[in-house]
């Protein structure tokens, strides 16, 4: 007996994100690395269990495995509960049709039995690519008290940027009265986050109703916003302005890491309150040797540092060697950068190995990568904005 | 070995320890930036195969419950078996004090009935090491013996006569046993630890209560040794080892496991040391901090100059600040000016601006649990 939930999460974990090039070469977006210890998965699931929301289905499609291992029972988030807890949820067979999720809105659709057993009066629907701490009780909040149908989280973003976002216009009460996505002329700058409440027996009949539509893509921001809008339900518009960064591309990837090195802190993680929960794989305290210059960095456990590290995130587990430099670069769990090697401006993905004396990256330009496991001969050279892929 | 059990004891509270163990079991202090002395021994006989582990609690406790909660980090929080907490209790023969370790097992009789396993390490939690119990036992099975003592030939551990001390033949048969000598004869220290077969330790412990036996090394394991009664082996452990009796043992044990080669062996990969999380952010170096030497936790905020110490979790050291040559506990705060040399300070202590404490590494200075300088 499945015990009726007040909201459930769904958190959509199925694109491929390919502008982050060779980093998703072999796992979905929301298993690559963040922040040294962290995944991107952290930060919704951990919002979720701060926000009291203990029932998370994460739609998964594209290289499960690296996600689902991550994932696993749920412990780390405390979702390894008997009542609810986290459930990945692949595409499955059902005999005669059975297919792949079309859109992010079908994918919703195909689990409509997974979100009944709950019976909840809500869903949350997330997505896996952005580092922020958001309450979603919050807007669980603001959603009843506006008596909504749907409500959308929105940002202000820069007027220059509002042309490349979802755009909702609102009224001076705060509804939604259009929705434009991409438009040229933004008519104002409240981008859609696209983290969404709805009430869920709406969101079942719309989901229902797209299905059978041939022409529809079966996306939120497509179809069902804009079919929504279009029969007069009540949408509104929950208003975000906290840290909250986009991490689909090297570049925000990059920067985003970075954010963590300001003082103060744009995203508080020390924040006792609002942990954000990783999942712990029993390393060491971190070591920075005698040789060690360390400035301007964070480091974590499992690290042994004897070079030189400045203005660059050292992940879980990492060796940075005597003579080896590290400058303005993200580090990611296992890496091991050898004695000489310069990496300057780039992401070293996992247990990559930067043999001696190779360099990576340059002091200026764009980011250079090294895709998971690669290891860059001795004395080769990986350029500024360049992936090397093996 | 899936067919091995532990219990640990952590009655020994370490009296001259101090301030450190003034609130706590030498079990649960806090170690190697981020551990507490249990977990190594906890995660050895995880390591080994054991799913089963009693730990058998005695005076101030309740740190150590906090920290061992469920036994989720440890894979213990199964619905079979797992962690249980052994805490002593009033019976009409019992005061709720153990005596000794015998008497601990006496009374936690029903917790050895009730097991499975035919194999049991009991431990004591006074020394820090990893152990790989399976080879123990498997060692132990192939001698025949009735009891198995762990060993170190380890000479750091042997310069405190508190302890126990064996002679063995070729074979590895126990001869003689030492209890508390002012000078050691024998190279081989006991570890405080045993296996043995848990039908044997339950007529063990029945029997040797019911003569006033209350202790184990020194009462029923000397005279089983010396009139020959029981078959009792001895196992060379080759880790690291330290006797953690005194505020300077501890202090050395920090200093020693800030050299790589000697951390290595006691942190090894293939045998993960588990704790319990915090799920701090990584550590923060900001611009200007000068590190050296160093063994640092996550959670940390370092903008001064930390150099041959162990932080914990959390702490934060200030512009300005030095810490050299100390060991500093979770959340712990030494404020810009400040000078920390030669100290051990417990968790969250405080350091005002400028204060200068300075002790010779050979004699440590603690500063007690929340305390503000």
């Amino acid at each position: 007996m499945i015990r009726k939930k007040q909201c459930v999460a769904m958190l959509l974990a199925g694109g491929q994100g390919s502008r982050l090039g060779v980093l998703t070469q072999h796992m979905a977006k929301p298993a690559v690395p963040f922040g040294g210890k962290y995944r991107i998965i952290d930060f919704p699931l951990s919002n979720c269990v701060n926000s009291g929301i203990d029932t998370v289905g994460v739609l998964t499609q594209y290289r499960p495995l690296e996600l689902n291992a991550y994932i696993g029972s749920g412990a780390p988030w405390d979702l390894d509960v008997s009542q609810g807890g986290v459930y990945v949820l692949p595409p499955y067979h059902t005999g005669a049709t059975g297919e792949w999720y079309k859109g992010t809105a079908n994918a919703i659709y195909q689990n409509l039995p997974f979100i009944q057993q709950f019976d909840p009066e809500y869903v949350l629907i997330l997505s896996g690519d952005h580092i922020y701490k958001m309450d979603y009780a919050a807007m669980l909040r603001h959603h009843i008290e506006h008596k909504a149908d749907a409500t959308i989280a929105v940002r202000q973003v820069p007027w220059e940027e509002a042309s490349r976002f979802g755009i909702m216009n609102t009224d001076e009460t705060g509804r939604i009265v259009e929705f434009e996505e991409k438009p040229k002329n933004p008519k104002s700058n409240n981008a859609s986050m696209g983290v969404y409440v709805f009430t869920w027996s709406k969101l079942r009949d719309y989901l229902t109703r797209d299905e059978k539509d041939p022409n529809s893509s079966n996306d939120f921001g497509k179809n069902i916003i804009p079919a929504m809008l279009n029969d007069k339900c009540v949408l509104t518009a929950y208003s975000f302005n906290d840290y909250w960064k986009d991490v689909g591309t090297i570049d925000s990837l990059w920067e985003a890491n970075m954010d963590l090195l300001t003082t103060p802190l744009p995203i508080d993680l020390h924040d006792k309150k609002w942990r954000i929960y990783a999942r712990n794989f029993g390393s060491g305290p971190q070591y920075v040797a005698d040789t060690a210059e360390v400035n301007d960095c964070l480091v974590t456990e499992g690290c042994e540092v004897y070079g030189r590290v400045q203005h660059s995130i050292i992940s879980t587990g990492t060796i940075v060697e005597a003579g080896a430099q590290v400058i303005d670069s993200v580090i990611m769990p296992g890496a091991v950068i050898r004695r000489g090697a310069i990496v300057r401006r780039a992401i070293v993905a996992e247990n990559a190995v930067i043999e001696p004396g190779a360099m990576v990256g340059a002091g200026e330009g764009s980011i250079a990568v090294v895709a998971q496991n690669v290891t860059v001969p001795a004395g080769d050279t990986v350029p500024a904005g360049t992936q090397r892929e093996q | 070995m899936n067919d091995l059990m532990g219990l640990i004891y952590t009655g020994d509270n370490g009296e001259r320890l101090g301030e450190l163990t003034s609130v706590r079991a030498v079990a649960a202090l806090p170690v190697l930036a981020r551990y507490r002395v249990i977990d190594f021994v906890l995660s050895s006989l995880v390591s080994s195969g054991a799913k089963n582990v009693g730990i058998i609690l005695q005076k101030n406790y309740s740190s150590l419950i906090d920290h061992l909660g469920s036994g989720k980090e440890w894979d213990l929080h199964g619905k079979r078996q797992g962690l249980v907490f052994l805490p002593p209790y009033q019976t009409p023969d019992n005061i709720g004090v153990y005596s000794g370790l015998m008497d601990a097992i006496r009374s936690n009789m029903v917790f050895l009935r009730r097991s499975r396993e035919s194999y049991v390490v009991v431990t004591d939690s006074g020394m820090l090491y990893t152990a790989n119990y399976d080879e123990m036992a498997a060692q132990h099975i192939r001698t025949g013996a009735d009891i198995t003592l762990m060993y170190t030939t380890n000479p750091k551990i042997k310069r405190s006569s508190v302890g126990h001390y064996i002679k063995l033949d070729e074979e590895g048969r126990v001869l003689e046993l030492e209890n508390n000598p002012v000078n050691p004869s024998f190279e081989n220290t006991y570890m405080e630890a045993f296996l043995i077969r848990r039908e044997l330790l339950i007529e063990l412990a029945d029997r040797a209560v019911s003569r006033a036996q209350y202790h184990f090394t020194r009462e029923l394991l000397q005279q089983a040794i010396h009139d020959g009664t029981l078959k009792v082996y001895g196992w060379k452990n080759d880790s690291p080892a330290w006797r953690l009796d005194s505020t300077q043992a501890y202090f050395e044990c920090n200093a020693d496991l800030l050299r790589p080669e000697i951390r290595r062996q006691v942190l090894r990969a293939d045998r993960p040391v588990w704790t319990k999380m915090r799920d701090e952010m990584p550590t923060r170096y900001v611009p200007g901090a000068k590190v050296k030497g160093s063994l640092l936790a996550d959670g940390c905020i370092i903008e001064g100059t930390v150099e041959n110490s162990v932080i914990f979790r959390g702490v934060h050291v200030q512009k300005g600040a030095v810490v050299k040559n100390a060991v500093i506990m979770q959340d712990g705060y030494v404020m810009s000016g400040a000078h920390v040399e030669g100290c051990i300070l417990d968790k969250q202590v405080t350091v005002r601006d400028g204060v200068t404490l300075c002790a010779p590494t050979s004699y440590p200075v603690v500063i007690g649990k929340g305390m503000t300088v």
